[in-house]
This record gives C-alpha cells, structure tokens and sequence, in this order.
C-alpha cells in the first residue's frame, strides 16, 4: 500500500461535502464501503454501498461520512489465493489459542478458594414500578441512584423516581419495541431507541407541563434496530449497537457519525463502556457469539472472544475494567479477563436451561447479578464460581438487571410489564 | 467476479485482524486472577450487598410512603 488509497478523494471526515469517489478509484484498486446519512436527500435514509463496488460514485450526494477503505490491494499478491487465506486463518486462529493456553497456569476459582465466602444475600423487592402497558426491554439508573428511565415495546419511555414511585416524565415514541434506553451522565437527558432504528435524545425538563417529546431529537441512524445506546463520559457523545452489525459513535449536538465499529458478522445485541478510568474501550456482543473490545478512537478491534455456544445478549465491565461479563442464550453467564486475554469462568448449573439475558456486577465486583428467561435472577459468587442467591418475583422474562450506582439497590425490568428495585 | 474479489478482501480482513490479537500482550492468568480478587477484597467494605449497611443509612428502608397527587 504504497499510495495514499484516498488520494483525490475530497474527503472531509464529519464534514458534509459533496464526495467524488468515481474517478479516484482505479478499479479493482479499492473496496470502499461508505455509510452515512445524506445531509441532502429529504429522506435522510442512511446510505451504504454494497460491499465489492468499487466505483460507487457518491458525488450527488451530500455526506456526513465514515469512509472506511477496506482493504486496498493490488490484485492477488503472489501465490495467494481464497484458499490459502482461509488456510492462514486457520492457523492464526490455531496460534491464538495455543497462546492463550499457555498463560493458564491456575483456575480462577482455585486462586479463590483462600477468599471467605461470601455473606449470604437476603435482598427483597421494595419497590414495583407498575406503569407500562407491555414487556419492558431496558432500564437505566441516573448518577443521582434514585432517579430511573425505562423503556417498553409499548413504545413509550418513563423516567421514574423509584423512592417515591413517582413518574416524572413520559416520552412516548412512534415506534413498538423501545429496546435501548440509557441516562445521561448530568441526569438532564435520556437516549432511546429500537425499531426505528435510530437512537434520539430527549432532554429532560424541570418544567411538568412541558412536553418533552415534543424536544426528542435523532442522532443516531442505523440500517436495522437499535439495540443499545450508552452516552460516553459526557452528555456529548452516543454510542450505539445495531441489528445491521455495527456500533457506531455519534456526536449527539450535530448528530454527525463519529466513528464506526465493524466486525461483528450478525446483529449486536449489547454494548458496555470501560469503566472512565481505563481508557477508551468497549465491549459488544451479539448474535454471532462473539464478543469484542473495541478502541473507540481507532475504531479497531483489540481483543475477541467467542466460547458462547449462543447469541450473547448482554456484557458488562467489571468494575476495575480488568474484565468483563456476559449473558448468553445458552444459559450460562462467562467472565473473562482483559490482561489474560481470555475467559476464566463460567456462571452455569445443570439446573439452569433458560437463556440469560443481563448481567450486572455488584459495587465491588464481587457478585454478579444475571437475569434469565425463567424470570429469575440469579445472583454468582464472581471469584468462587458458585451461585449465592436466587430471587424470585417475576411473572416473565427478566430482560434487564441493573445495580444502583451506590451499590444499595438492583432494578430488574421484566415482561411482566413491572420493574422490581430490591435490596437488603 | 467482483463477488470473489469481496471474499478475498474479507479473508485478508479476517488474516489481518488475527495477526493483531496473536500480538496482544498477556499476563497470565494467576496474576490476573490475584489482581481481581485484590480488587473485591479493598472493596467489599463499600458494596452495601457484599457488607449489609444498618437499615437506618439505607435509602430505600421502608418508611412510611406519602401520596403525591399530581
């Protein structure tokens, strides 16, 4: 790669301009998939190229654009063929896990049989949030551990205050199946999305008689649902995951696409920000099994991982950053370490044949708080590898557990249209 | 033919992408294993459901609930 591949491109990152790849491409010289919405066009659609045109001629359009040069290649290189890249992969995928071996000198439970057992947990629903019309899908704490956004696939999203049962706020969307929702960091706003596949942030106001869906505001745009969304350390950016296989990083004032996340090959179903004092990072998984780190300022993949044998629903960050949990539809819940570069447990029991659909950790990461679709959850001795606690309640799947930010409570949403805040 | 020029461009992605996480710097796994139980353990004070906080200190206590009429 010799050549600036984007030579001739006028190109601005984030900018909206007109874009002319036509000519500056020597086909077959570059595979470019361009995403982005058009700026231009009334529908606002967002607007992709198929995989494997290499003169997508974008000039009459107007985008705010993440171009991404695939790959740029000269033809086949020597002797290479599809064959003998699968044969490559084969055998790095082969070299990966021999590495990864060789670090396995100890089990994490054996390292945490010194460690005394955990307390018995007797925590009990305090508080039922009644209120939605049907299956709640997600929830959210605010920074102030007392305030709470829900959202619902009977399309409207409720801020609740969960000490006084209070609802505070009620955004109602022209979409069913609101599967993410998220708090902004200041408590002034919420972020929601689902099946219009976009992500829109409605700011909150102290005002009652204020309609605040009437200030709902799109930012992210995806080809399929929104199935997570996280603001960043700031009320100023999103992030998002989608059923079209990708996350994507906005600028949630101009809605201008940041940086995009591909690699996974089937709908991610979950994403969660590294803990601010760690860095730049995220994790996501999906339906391919997989979960990934990713750099959100390169928009690299770091580190894979795929021991799920289903569609992973839902990860988590340990509280240090150092790891981080997932739930799977094969009934198990895995913990796996960062710096190992591998996972070291695995949260299962004959008895538990139902999916899990969320994890959460406890403040000191020492409990893992799991929801099923059994409509229980399950509460895990993280270092030990042993089930502490199941808790009882619902009357349908769990889809979402979420410990306070104190540490006191965890809000579980549920089917059953409730969501239950329980603690000791 | 530009449908194989596709499959070859994801090959060499997936070559590419590999490479990268064979490279990545590990520690092994007692270390790492030490670090998250050191990490519980300087914490496990301040997790009110590892270490059960009085119930008079706990927000969500019961008390006597008011009605708000809105």
């Amino acid at each position: 790669m010799s050549q600036d591949p984007l030579e001739g491109c006028r190109i601005s990152a984030g900018k909206k301009s007109a874009v002319s790849l036509g000519k500056a491409l020597h086909p077959p010289n570059l595979l470019v998939v361009v995403e982005g919405t058009c700026g231009a066009c009334v529908a606002a659609s967002p607007v992709s190229a198929p995989e494997g045109s290499c003169s997508y001629n974008v000039a009459h359009h107007h985008l705010c654009v993440c171009v991404r040069v695939c790959m740029a290649w000269q033809g086949l290189q020597k002797g290479e063929t599809l064959a003998s890249l699968k044969q490559e992969s084969e055998n790095l995928r082969r070299k990966l896990e021999e590495e990864r071996g060789k670090l396995t000198d100890v089990e994490l439970h054996q390292v945490a049989e010194k460690v005394e057992t955990v307390a018995a947990l007797s925590i009990k629903t305090r508080r039922v949030l009644k209120g939605h019309g049907n299956k709640v899908l997600s929830m959210d704490w605010c920074k102030d551990k007392r305030r709470l956004v829900s959202s619902s696939q009977d399309g409207k999203v409720i801020v609740w205050d969960a000490f006084t049962l209070n609802k505070e706020h009620g955004i109602t969307l022209p979409c069913t199946w609101v599967m993410a929702c998220a708090y902004a960091p200041s408590g002034c706003a919420v972020a929601c999305g689902g099946l219009d596949n976009k992500c829109s942030v409605v700011p909150l106001s102290l005002d009652r008689n204020e309609n605040v869906t009437a200030k709902k505001k799109s930012v992210a745009m995806h080809t399929n649902y929104v199935s997570g969304c996280s603001f960043t350390n700031s009320d100023m950016q999103l992030l998002t995951s989608s059923g079209d296989g990708t996350c994507a990083l906005w600028d949630v004032e101009s809605g201008q696409l940041l940086q995009s996340f591909h690699g996974h090959t089937a709908d991610v179903l979950s994403l969660d920000l590294a803990p601010s004092e760690t860095g730049n990072t995220f994790v996501s998984g999906g339906c391919d099994m997989k979960a990934n780190v990713w750099d959100m300022r390169s928009g690299q993949n770091i580190q894979s991982f795929d021991n799920h044998q289903s569609d992973i629903n839902c990860v988590k960050y340990y509280p240090s950053g150092d790891a981080f949990a997932s739930a799977s539809d094969d009934a198990t819940c895995r913990f796996y370490d960062l710096r190992a570069d591998r996972e070291v447990a695995v949260y299962q029991k004959d008895s538990i044949i139902f999916g899990a659909s969320s994890v959460d950790f406890s403040l000191s990461g020492r409990l893992l708080f799991a929801g099923y679709n059994d409509y229980t959850i399950n509460v895990w001795d993280v270092l030990k590898g042993t089930r502490v606690s199941v808790l009882f309640g619902h009357e349908n799947r769990v889809s979402r557990v979420r410990v306070s930010p104190d540490g006191t409570a965890l809000c579980s949403a549920s089917w059953d249209n409730t969501l239950r805040v329980s603690r000791t | 033919m530009s449908n194989n020029m596709a499959k070859i461009a994801d090959a060499r992605k997936t070559v590419e992408q590999l490479k990268l996480e064979v490279n990545i710097e590990r520690m092994m796994v007692s270390k790492a294993a030490a670090e998250l139980m050191s990490y519980c353990e300087s914490h496990a004070k301040e997790d009110p459901l590892v270490t059960p906080v009085p119930s008079s200190e706990n927000p969500f206590r019961e008390k006597k609930l008011f009605c708000e009429i809105l």
